[in-house]
C-alpha cells in the first residue's frame, strides 16, 4: 500500500531534482542522501517542502541520513513530527 | 534450511541503533570461506608492495585474523570482541607504555564526556582539558605523556570528539559502552594519523544494515582500490613530481600542475583502506573520495573528494549555521553558512595540524586556497540553486550530455589542478613564478599531460548509471560478480607483477618501474627537502599528503640539531659557520666533542709530529659523525685501523677530521684553506651525492642573505645569472641551472689548488648516502668535473651492498649513517687504501709523482 506521505515528498523530488528520471527508478528504499540525489542544497528546500506541506519544524540535526536518506525515512520523520 | 547453511544469525539481537536487516550479520560457509581467501591475498598485496609500514601489516594481520573469528560469532558478542581487536591493535603497532597513555587519555576525555553532570558543564569540562592538552602538546607545559602518542591521541579525539557530542546531545538513548570505546579507538585508527572523521550517528546505524557478505565484499574491493591508489600515487611521486625550478615550458608547468594534484592520491588510498578494514567488522561506512578526479565542477568536487569531512562540516556546522539564519531567506542564509564553513575549515585544518605536529601553521597560501576555494563553491552552489542540477537515478546518456560532462570534467579538473598548486606552493611568490613557463618553447611534448587527463576523464565519464550506495538487494548477481571478478583480478595480476622473477621478465623500464613501486621511499625532491632541513632549517613540510610530512611526524621535537646542540658558532666569513672548539655535549648517541681546533676529532698539533704522514679530511655532517658518538665515526675507525695495521718501519697516519655539519661544497674551500695550515699530506674531499645542486644551492643563499663574496668569479656567476636578494629561491634556482657545472668545477678547482699548494695530494671520496632513491642522479658528472678539476677520486660505491639500508641511517627521519654504516665505511676505505697505499703515505712516491710520503 502506497503511503500518501511518501507519494508527495516523491512526486516533489521527482519534479525538483530528478527531472525527466523514471519514477519506478526511485523506490522507497533508494538512497537519497547517501547516494549523491540529496545535497545540501536538495536537502533544504526539501526541509521548506516538508515544513510547508505538512506544517512541522525540522531541526538541523534531522538533516542527517538517519531521517532523510530514503522516502521511508522521510515518511516516518514526518508522521513522527506531526505526532 | 536457509538457517543451518548460515555461519552466525542474529543470535542475541542486532546492535542498538543500527536499522536490522533480516538475518543481520549472517553468512553462508562458501562465502565466508571466499571472503577469506580474498583477504590472504590482500595480506599478500600488502606484503609485496610494501603497504604503509611494518606496524600496518602487523595490524592487518591482526585484523583480518580476527575478521575470521568476528563473522562467526552472534551478533551481540561482535561488538565487545571488535573492541577488543581495537585495543590489541593498539598494542600491536605502539609500544606498551604509549599505548596505555593513549588508551588512559581516552579513557579519560571519555569519561568527562559521560559525566553525570549537565550537557553544557561537560562540554565545558572538555574543553578545559583540551586546552589543557594543547598546553602539553604545544609544549608550554611540561606534561607526562610520550611525545609519540600525541598525533594519535589528537587523530581519535580531535574531531570524533566534537560529532560524538553532537549526537550525545540528540541522542534518546545513550550508546553502550563497547559502542563508544569502540567508536574512538577504531582498530586501524593507531597506524593512521590522518583518519577519516567517521560520524558516530552514522558509524552506530550502518553497522549490519545490509547483507553481511556484501559488506566485507565492499570491504575488500575498499581496500584493493585503496592499494591501487597508493601505487599510482608511488608512481607519481617517484617519478613524475617536479620541484618549481624544473618547471621551464609548458611541458613541463602541465606536469608539475598534474603530478602536484595527483599526490593527493595518496590521502584518498588510505581512506579506503582504513575505511575498507571497517567495513570487515560490519561498517557499512560511505564510500570515501568518491571518483574525486572526475568532479564536474566545485560543489560536486567538494561532496566528492573527502566525504567524511563534508558530512562533519555539514551535520556540526553547516546546517546548524544555516537553520539559525534561516530569517536572511534561504539563499543569503546558504551563502553565508558556506563561507562559515569554509573558514572553519581553514581552521580546522590547522587545528588538525596543530595536534599532529605541535607547531600552528599559518601560511597565506592556505587561508587564500580555502578563501578561493569557499568563493567557488558558493558562486557554484548559487548557480545550481537557481538552474538545477542534472542528478540520474540511472539509464544511458546522450552524446551531447556525455560531451557536455566531459568538457565540464576537464575544466574541473585543471582549475582545481592550478588551485592545488597554488595551495602546495612554498610561498606565493614562487607560485607566481611557476607560470613564466607558458612563455618557454612549445612543444608536442606539452600536448601529452592534457592528452592523458583528456583521455582518462573521457572514459570514466561513460555512464555506469544508478544511485551510489545501493544495498544488496538492488544489485543484481551480473554486477556483483563483475565487482568480484575485477577485484580479484586486480589483485592477482599486482601479486604476480610484483614478484621479482616476473617483472624483471618484462624488459628494463618495465622492470625498474615496478621495483620503484614495490616500497615506499621518499623520491628524489623529497630526500633533497629532508637533506636541506639539516642544512639550512627549512622545512616547509607543512602539507598533510605529503610523505616528507610523515617522516617528520614522527621525529621527536626535542631529537638533537647543531641549533639545540649549539655546535657551532657564527664566523662572518665566506663559510659563515664553523665548530665551536673545544666543545663537549650528550647526544641520543653518545657524546660530541671537538678539539682546540674545532675539529670533532682528537687533539691534534698544528705541525705534524715527524714521521707521520698526515690526512686533512673534510665533508659534510655524515663525516663529521652526526649520529655517532666520538670515536665511532669512519675517520676515527680508519685511523686506528691504519695504525693498527702499519707494516713495521711504514709511517704513523693521522686524519684530522675537518667536517663541518651542513657545509654545502662551496663551504668546503674555506675548509680547505683552514686545513692547510695543519701542513697535511693530502687532502681528502668527501662528495656524498647532489654536489651540483647543493653548491648552487649556497650561492642562492649567499645573494639571498646579502652575504658579501669575495671570489670574483663567483661574482661573475652570480651577475650573469641575475640574481639578487629578492628573488624567490626557485626562481633563481631556474637561472642558476645553466652555471651548476661552472660552479662545482670551480668549487673543485679551488680546493685542488689550495691542496697543492700546501703540498698536499687532493683526493675525493665518493661516499653514498644511506638512504634509497635517486640521490645518485648528479654522481657521474660530480666524479667527472672532480677528476677533471684534478682530484684523485675514489668511489666507495656499493659500501652498503648486502644490508638492509633501513639498519644503516640514524632514524627514518634522520639519514645519517648509524654506527654500523660508519664501520662498514672505514672498512671499505681501509680496503680501497690498501690498494692505493701511495694516498696513506705507504709507498715511495715515484719520481715524477706529487709530493705523498710522510715526514
Amino acid at each position: 500500500m502506497t503511503d500518501a506521505i511518501q507519494s508527495a515528498v516523491k512526486e516533489f523530488i521527482m519534479t525538483e531534482f530528478l527531472p525527466g528520471e523514471d519514477p519506478d527508478e526511485l523506490t522507497p528504499t533508494t538512497p537519497l542522501v547517501t547516494g549523491g540525489i540529496l545535497d545540501s542544497i536538495a536537502t533544504m528546500k526539501l526541509v521548506l517542502f516538508m515544513e510547508e506541506r505538512y506544517g512541522v519544524r525540522l531541526e538541523a540535526h534531522e538533516t542527517d541520513p538517519e531521517h532523510l536518506d530514503t522516502l521511508v525515512d522521510i515518511a516516518a520523520l514526518i508522521r513522527a513530527k506531526r505526532g | 534450511m536457509a538457517q543451518q547453511a548460515t555461519l552466525a544469525g542474529p543470535g542475541g539481537g542486532a546492535s542498538a541503533g543500527a536499522t536490522p536487516v533480516a538475518g543481520a550479520g549472517a553468512i553462508r560457509l562458501p562465502l565466508y570461506l571466499a571472503i577469506v581467501a580474498q583477504l590472504a591475498l590482500v595480506l599478500l598485496l600488502f606484503r609485496q608492495y610494501q603497504i604503509e609500514s611494518g606496524a600496518f601489516l602487523r595490524l592487518a594481520v591482526l585484523a583480518f585474523a580476527g575478521f575470521a573469528v568476528h563473522a562467526l560469532l552472534p551478533l551481540a558478542w561482535r561488538l565487545p570482541f571488535f573492541l577488543l581487536l581495537s585495543v590489541a591493535g593498539i598494542f600491536v603497532a605502539i609500544d606498551v607504555a604509549n599505548a596505555l597513555w593513549l588508551i588512559g587519555c581516552g579513557l579519560v576525555l571519555i569519561g568527562v564526556a559521560h559525566l553525570p553532570a549537565p550537557f553544557r558543564v561537560r562540554v565545558g569540562l572538555l574543553v578545559a582539558l583540551g586546552a589543557a592538552l594543547a598546553l602539553m602538546r604545544a609544549r608550554v607545559v611540561e606534561g607526562p605523556m610520550p611525545e609519540a602518542i600525541w598525533p594519535i591521541l589528537g587523530s581519535m579525539f580531535m574531531f570524533r570528539l566534537i560529532t560524538y557530542m553532537y549526537d550525545l546531545r540528540h541522542e534518546q538513548a545513550p550508546p553502550s559502552p563497547a559502542r563508544t570505546l569502540s567508536y574512538f579507538f577504531l582498530l586501524p585508527n593507531v597506524c593512521f594519523p590522518l583518519f577519516p572523521v567517521v560520524d558516530f550517528r552514522t558509524f552506530r546505524r550502518s553497522h549490519y544494515d545490509d547483507d553481511a557478505y556484501r559488506v566485507y565484499q565492499l570491504g575488500i574491493d575498499w581496500m584493493v582500490r585503496g592499494v591501487i591508489h597508493l601505487l599510482a600515487y608511488r608512481f607519481v611521486y617517484y617519478h613524475l613530481t617536479l620541484a618549481p625550478a624544473e618547471v621551464v615550458d609548458p611541458a613541463t608547468l602541465s606536469q608539475y600542475l598534474v603530478s602536484n594534484f595527483l599526490l593527493y592520491l595518496r590521502v584518498s588510498g588510505l581512506f579506503h583502506l582504513i575505511i575498507g578494514m571497517l567495513c570487515l567488522f560490519g561498517f557499512r561506512l560511505p564510500e570515501t573520495h568518491n571518483r574525486y578526479l572526475l568532479a564536474s565542477s566545485f560543489t560536486d568536487f567538494w561532496r566528492r573528494i573527502n566525504i567524511y569531512w563534508k558530512d562533519f562540516m555539514q551535520k556540526v556546522f553547516y546546517y546548524p549555521a544555516l537553520f539559525r539564519l534561516r530569517r536572511l531567506g534561504t539563499t543569503a542564509a546558504m551563502v553565508v553558512a558556506t563561507l562559515f564553513v569554509f573558514v572553519l575549515t581553514w581552521f580546522l585544518h590547522a587545528w588538525q595540524w596543530f595536534w599532529l605536529r605541535g607547531t600552528t601553521l599559518l601560511v597565506a597560501q592556505d587561508v587564500l586556497f580555502w578563501t578561493f576555494l569557499g568563493a567557488l563553491v558558493v558562486v557554484n552552489a548559487l548557480y545550481e540553486v537557481r538552474h538545477g542540477r542534472r542528478r540520474r537515478l540511472g539509464g544511458g546518456q546522450t552524446p551531447r550530455e556525455y560531451a557536455g560532462l566531459v568538457a565540464r570534467r576537464y575544466a574541473t579538473f585543471w582549475a582545481i589542478a592550478v588551485l592545488w598548486s597554488f595551495w602546495t606552493s612554498e610561498s606565493i611568490a614562487d607560485w607566481l613564478a611557476l607560470w613564466p613557463a607558458l612563455r618557454g618553447p612549445w612543444s608536442a611534448s606539452a600536448l601529452l599531460y592534457p592528452a592523458v587527463v583528456l583521455a582518462v576523464i573521457a572514459l570514466g565519464s561513460v555512464e555506469r548509471g544508478g544511485v551510489r550506495n545501493v544495498k544488496g538487494a538492488a544489485q543484481t548477481p551480473g554486477e556483483a560478480l563483475r565487482v568480484r571478478a575485477v577485484t580479484v583480478a586486480s589483485m592477482v595480476a599486482l601479486i604476480v607483477v610484483g614478484v621479482e622473477s616476473v617483472h624483471t621478465r618484462l624488459g628494463t623500464e618495465i622492470a625498474t618501474t615496478v621495483h620503484s613501486l614495490r616500497s615506499g621511499r621518499l623520491s628524489r625532491l623529497d630526500s633533497a627537502k629532508l637533506e636541506r632541513g639539516y642544512y639550512e632549517s627549512l622545512l616547509s613540510v607543512d602539507r598533510f599528503n605529503s610523505q616528507l610530512w610523515e617522516v617528520y611526524s614522527k621525529r621527536p621535537a626535542n631529537w638533537l640539531d647543531t641549533q639545540h646542540a649549539q655546535l657551532k658558532r657564527f664566523t662572518g666569513d665566506f663559510a659563515q659557520v664553523e665548530l665551536i672548539p673545544s666543545f663537549v655535549s650528550n647526544s641520543n648517541y653518545g657524546t660530541i666533542s671537538t678539539n682546540r681546533w674545532g675539529m670533532r676529532d682528537r687533539d691534534y698539533a698544528l705541525a705534524p709530529p715527524p714521521g707521520t704522514f698526515r690526512i686533512a679530511l673534510l665533508g659534510p655532517s655524515n663525516v663529521m659523525g652526526w649520529g655517532v658518538g666520538d670515536g665511532e665515526t669512519f675517520e676515527a675507525l680508519l685511523e686506528e685501523r691504519l695504525n693498527a695495521s702499519r707494516p713495521p718501519g711504514a709511517t704513523a697516519v693521522e686524519i684530522l677530521n675537518f667536517a663541518v655539519p651542513g657545509y654545502q661544497p662551496m663551504q668546503q674551500v674555506v675548509a680547505a684553506d683552514k686545513a692547510a695550515r695543519f701542513d697535511p699530506d693530502a687532502l681528502y674531499y668527501v662528495a656524498t651525492g647532489r654536489e651540483l645542486a647543493r653548491n648552487a644551492a649556497y650561492l642562492i643563499e649567499l645573494v639571498r642573505k646579502g652575504r658579501e663574496i669575495p671570489y670574483p668569479a663567483l661574482r661573475a656567476v652570480a651577475d650573469e645569472a641575475r640574481l639578487d636578494a629578492d628573488l624567490e629561491e626557485s626562481e633563481a634556482s631556474r637561472r642558476l641551472q645553466p652555471f651548476r657545472e661552472r660552479l662545482l668545477a670551480w668549487t673543485y678547482g679551488e680546493i685542488v689548488a689550495t691542496a697543492r699548494r700546501a703540498g698536499a695530494r687532493p683526493v675525493l671520496l665518493f661516499l653514498p648516502q644511506a638512504r634509497a632513491g635517486s640521490w645518485q642522479d648528479e654522481v657521474a658528472q660530480q666524479n667527472a668535473i672532480a677528476r677533471e678539476a684534478g682530484f684523485e677520486v675514489i668511489s666507495l660505491q656499493g659500501v652498503y651492498d648486502g644490508h638492509d639500508i633501513e639498519t644503516l641511517r640514524v632514524a627514518e627521519w634522520d639519514e645519517h649513517p648509524n654506527r654500523l654504516a660508519h664501520r662498514l665505511i672505514a672498512e671499505r676505505l681501509h680496503a680501497a687504501l690498501a690498494g692505493a697505499p701511495a694516498l696513506v703515505g705507504r709507498a715511495q712516491p715515484a719520481a715524477a709523482s706529487p709530493p705523498s710520503g710522510g715526514r
